[in-house]
């Protein structure tokens, strides 16, 4: 019955909406607002330094909205706390963390369709084609260095431009990297060395046989990074942390989480080895949520230019937009080399690269 | 039974209490372990990516268990049989390591003994791997020492001294009465403990995750497969294999506490000493408490330093800045203090009250009733949370207030520990004092409330005291509950850690542990007065 009525409602809104849509091209983004007003409830994945300034700029830009935001900043246990509150939603807005954490809830049918006509400007790759859910920031794999010990301790080497570089002897025992099987990052990490060695055989033919010899190459390289590799970490925050205390001397992890800690002011800096993988931050609107009119002007907003520049400004990550400028010493699109991530691929294999992964290094 | 049917007010109370359990513990769980379905258990065991962190789980559980038990009670006698000094003092370090969010102290423990740790590094010149079975088993033996020491030591306290003494005056030397009569008595404590602390170890998430390194057990498995991948199915399927293992570990315990007696009160309670402890065991016992003492204190010397310096270790100036997220955040140590204080309050009562419902009258079922008051404490604190949400955000229930709903969370995942030190309390009063209430005309209510209750001041005191400490500190059952109006310290604490602000983040662990050290010295000293002596060693 609540489902059925929520459907109604979301098709009459989807004509206003598609009406509107015509009239935002006109008017801008501010004629939008004014279809919807109330309260509306955002579970927040972005970092804590991003939650406020972002929500009090959406609050200027379109007035009538109220924003009551519960912030988590673990994509996973928002992406479980959707799912167990199926019967009674009470957020209306699902943002940030990876694409990888929404797409399920879609298949699940526990997010509202939504493509919003500023969605026009965000290549088909970064967003569902059902629009159950949009991407509107990259985060990209990057390296942590702590620059006092690798100056001290390692200045005979050169700082790593390719992950191949990880595997030199100097390194040995000074590296942690985010287990890959408690940590989404880490697995990114194994995936991404698959991707790497499979483009070479994937440009002159492409299909997913190319996989399997690539990930043998994969699983090779993870056997040697293993062994210079002092401790894999519970989370993936944390390997940056052990890297800022002078715990170990690098990590592989995100960029824009690399130079965020490094604005607290520890002795890290943020390298690029490249190719590299990268994920897809995305926003959904969450069925059945109380106010999914305002759920779609929060998620148009999101994907404005002011929006994206705002995120850069406070997370340090990418944005879709090909606009809106980077970050200082960010990495960009252009900067870096990304592999072809295939993201349904690296989810339906998970289980067995894990167990391979887990039997190559033992 | 035909008794127990005689009196309505009694029978009335059995369902009630029944009725909460059966709601807050039963249903929750099975909407947890009912998530995989059929063909989820059957892949998850065929996958078998359960096996090597079953064996780590158990590897733990059993090294962890024993050298915390071991300590705690070494700690637990010092406190009572020894008159060593500054026992106040080792009071509240006795408390002292439930007492921060693990995923905090985790940190300060690396920091001081990791590969360039402070300690380990700068002062003695090793790089140890601390990360891996060997940090964990000693983080994991003092986090849960207080487990044992409180459960023994309230055990301890109650034994009465005649029986020590008539050993001795039979002529026993001091090492016999300690093995012929302390430790015999102390064995439904040590047991409670034993099996307290195990299952405590083998659900523990936040030490592995942090410490652990590589060396992945059950909890952490669980964990990574919700917040890496969002493998609910996954998880929940490792949720109920840790529900059997406790399962087990309690049908272990049965066994190994047999059918004997262990009363100790039999009609008065005795005003004698205890026979003196020689003075190179007191001097022992002080030595034990005192370097663990150093150690927390090291621990948590770390948590302030950070707390008031810019950027800890690089950059030791001297700032007050973290602390303006104290009173950014007010809201979320506020609720903090009203639901941990609130769930402890009602927590101690109603576990006393089913710990005299199924120790002290017949009733079918009251074994399973044993067995459910102890799940809580084999439930990870994350599926605990993910019961709660799943069974009550429900459109019926919407009117229920979530500071209500986290305060009976918090009230239902702390039950175990409160109605052991109850059931071991009733263990060693003899059935003889409150049948005579009952035959002079009391009825079984009044028996309990005028006679037993008073005599199990120390067992309730156990009860408050490690709910409200558990409450405090508790982030993952929280997690899935907390709403923008009801968030509580541990969050905020986890999303300054998430942000990579350590300075912040201690500031407000200090916070929450120096409110938290405020209110049990309250409860220590009110209780204080009503205390005899011999029970200010437990609590």
């Amino acid at each position: 019955m609540p489902t059925q009525s929520a459907n109604t409602c979301s098709r009459r809104y989807f004509l206003r909406l598609a009406a509107s849509g015509v009239g935002a091209a006109l008017v801008g983004r501010r004629g939008m607002a004014s279809a919807a007003s109330g309260k509306i409830s955002v579970y927040s994945a972005l970092n804590e330094s991003t939650n406020n300034a972002f929500v009090e700029a959406f609050k200027k830009s379109v007035p009538g909205i109220n924003v009551e935001l519960l912030p988590l900043a673990a994509a996973g246990e928002l992406q479980t706390r959707i799912r167990t509150e199926k019967d009674s939603p009470k957020g209306d807005v699902f943002i940030g963390g990876s694409s990888e954490f929404h797409s399920p809830l879609g298949t699940e049918g526990l997010l509202l369709p939504y493509k919003s006509p500023n969605a026009a400007n965000v290549e088909p790759v970064y967003k569902d084609a059902d629009g159950m859910w949009t991407g509107w920031y990259l985060g990209i794999f990057g390296f942590v260095l702590n620059t006092d010990r690798f100056a001290k301790e390692l200045k005979d080497s050169k700082k790593p431009t390719s992950w191949d570089d990880l595997l030199n002897a100097a390194w040995k025992g000074h590296l942690t990297l985010p287990d890959p099987v408690k940590t989404g990052g880490g697995y990114i990490y194994i995936a991404t060395q698959i991707f790497r060695f499979a483009t070479e055989a994937m440009a002159s033919s492409p299909s997913a046989d190319q996989y399997a010899a690539a990930e043998n190459k994969a699983m090779d390289y993870m056997k040697k990074l293993h062994a210079n590799i002092g401790q894999y970490t519970g989370t993936a925050p944390q390997a940056i942390q052990l890297v800022g205390q002078g715990q170990f001397i690098g990590a592989p992890n995100w960029s824009h989480d690399i130079l965020t800690a490094k604005g607290q002011g520890q002795p890290i800096d943020n390298l690029n080895p490249q190719p590299t993988g990268f994920e897809v931050g995305a926003v959904s609107i969450i069925k059945g949520g109380p106010n999914p009119d305002g759920a779609k002007a929060f998620i148009d907003w999101v994907l404005t230019k002011e929006a994206g520049v705002l995120n850069v400004k406070l997370s340090n990550r990418l944005s879709v937009l090909k606009d809106v400028a980077p970050a200082p010493g960010a990495p960009t699109l252009d900067s870096v080399q990304l592999v072809p991530y295939d993201r349904p691929w690296a989810t339906n294999n998970k289980t067995r690269i894990l167990k391979k992964w887990q039997a190559a290094i033992s | 039974m035909r008794k127990t049917l005689r009196e309505p007010a009694l029978v009335l109370t059995l369902v009630v209490v029944v009725g909460l359990l059966g709601f807050f513990v039963i249903y929750p769980q099975l909407r947890v372990v009912l998530v995989p379905g059929l063909a989820g258990y059957v892949e998850f065991f065929r996958e078998q990516t359960w096996v090597k962190p079953l064996l780590h789980s158990l590897q733990i559980t059993v090294l962890s268990t024993t050298t915390a038990v071991t300590l705690g009670f070494v700690y637990a006698y010092a406190m009572v049989y020894s008159d060593m000094p500054w026992k106040h003092f080792f009071r509240l370090v006795g408390i002292l390591p439930l007492l921060s969010p693990p995923f905090v102290v985790a940190a300060s423990y690396i920091l001081l003994f990791g590969p360039r740790g402070v300690i380990s590094y700068r002062l003695l010149g090793q790089s140890p791997n601390v990360l891996g079975l060997g940090g964990l088993w000693g983080v994991q033996t003092i986090a849960f020492f207080p487990f044992a020491y409180q459960l023994i030591a309230d055990v301890l306290s109650r034994s009465d001294p005649s029986l020590e003494q008539a050993a001795r005056n039979l002529g026993a030397g001091a090492w016999a009465v300690f093995r012929t009569v302390t430790l015999p008595l102390s064995r439904p404590g040590l047991a409670a403990a034993t099996l307290m602390t195990a299952i405590y170890v083998m659900e523990d998430f936040g030490n592995p995750a942090l410490i652990g390194g590589q060396f992945t057990v059950l909890p952490t498995q669980a964990y990574g497969l919700i917040s890496g991948f969002g493998d609910l199915a996954g998880a929940a399927a490792v949720s109920t294999m840790l529900t059997v293992l406790a399962l087990l570990l309690y049908i272990g315990r049965m066994r190994l506490e047999g059918s004997r007696s262990y009363v100790t009160i039999a009609g008065r309670a005795s005003a004698m000493p205890r026979p003196p402890v020689p003075r190179q065991v007191t001097w022992a016992c002080f030595s034990i408490c005192l370097l663990l003492s150093l150690v927390l204190l090291l621990v948590y010397g770390v948590l302030l330093v950070s707390a008031l310096v810019q950027a800890f270790p690089s950059n030791v100036a001297f700032t007050l800045r973290h602390f303006d997220y104290v009173r950014a955040q007010a809201l979320s140590l506020r609720n903090t203090l009203v639901y941990g204080g609130t769930a402890a309050i009602i927590c101690g009562l109603f576990t006393v009250l089913l710990g005299y419902l199924v120790q002290r009258r017949e009733w079918t079922g009251r074994r399973v009733v044993d067995v459910v008051a102890l799940l809580p404490a084999a439930i990870p604190g994350i599926f605990f949370g993910i019961g709660y949400a799943s069974a009550f955000n429900q459109r019926w229930l919407d009117w229920l207030d979530r500071g209500a709903l986290i305060t009976i969370s918090m009230i239902f995942w702390n039950i175990p520990i409160g109605y052991q030190a109850a059931v071991v309390g009733l263990q060693q009063i003899d059935r003889s004092i409150d049948e005579a209430a009952i035959s002079l005309g009391a009825s079984s209510l009044r028996s309990f409330r005028d006679i037993l209750f008073p005599m199990l001041h120390s067992a309730l005191l156990v009860g408050i005291v490690t709910t409200f400490v558990r409450a405090v500190t508790t982030l993952s059952v929280v997690i899935f509950l907390f709403t923008p109006g009801t968030t509580v310290a541990t969050i905020t604490i986890f999303q300054l850690i998430n942000d990579f602000n350590w300075g912040g983040a201690t500031a407000f662990t200090v916070a929450v542990i120096g409110m938290a050290v405020a209110v049990l010295v309250v409860i220590w000293v009110i209780s204080g007065r009503r205390a005899t002596v011999q029970t200010m060693a437990s609590g």
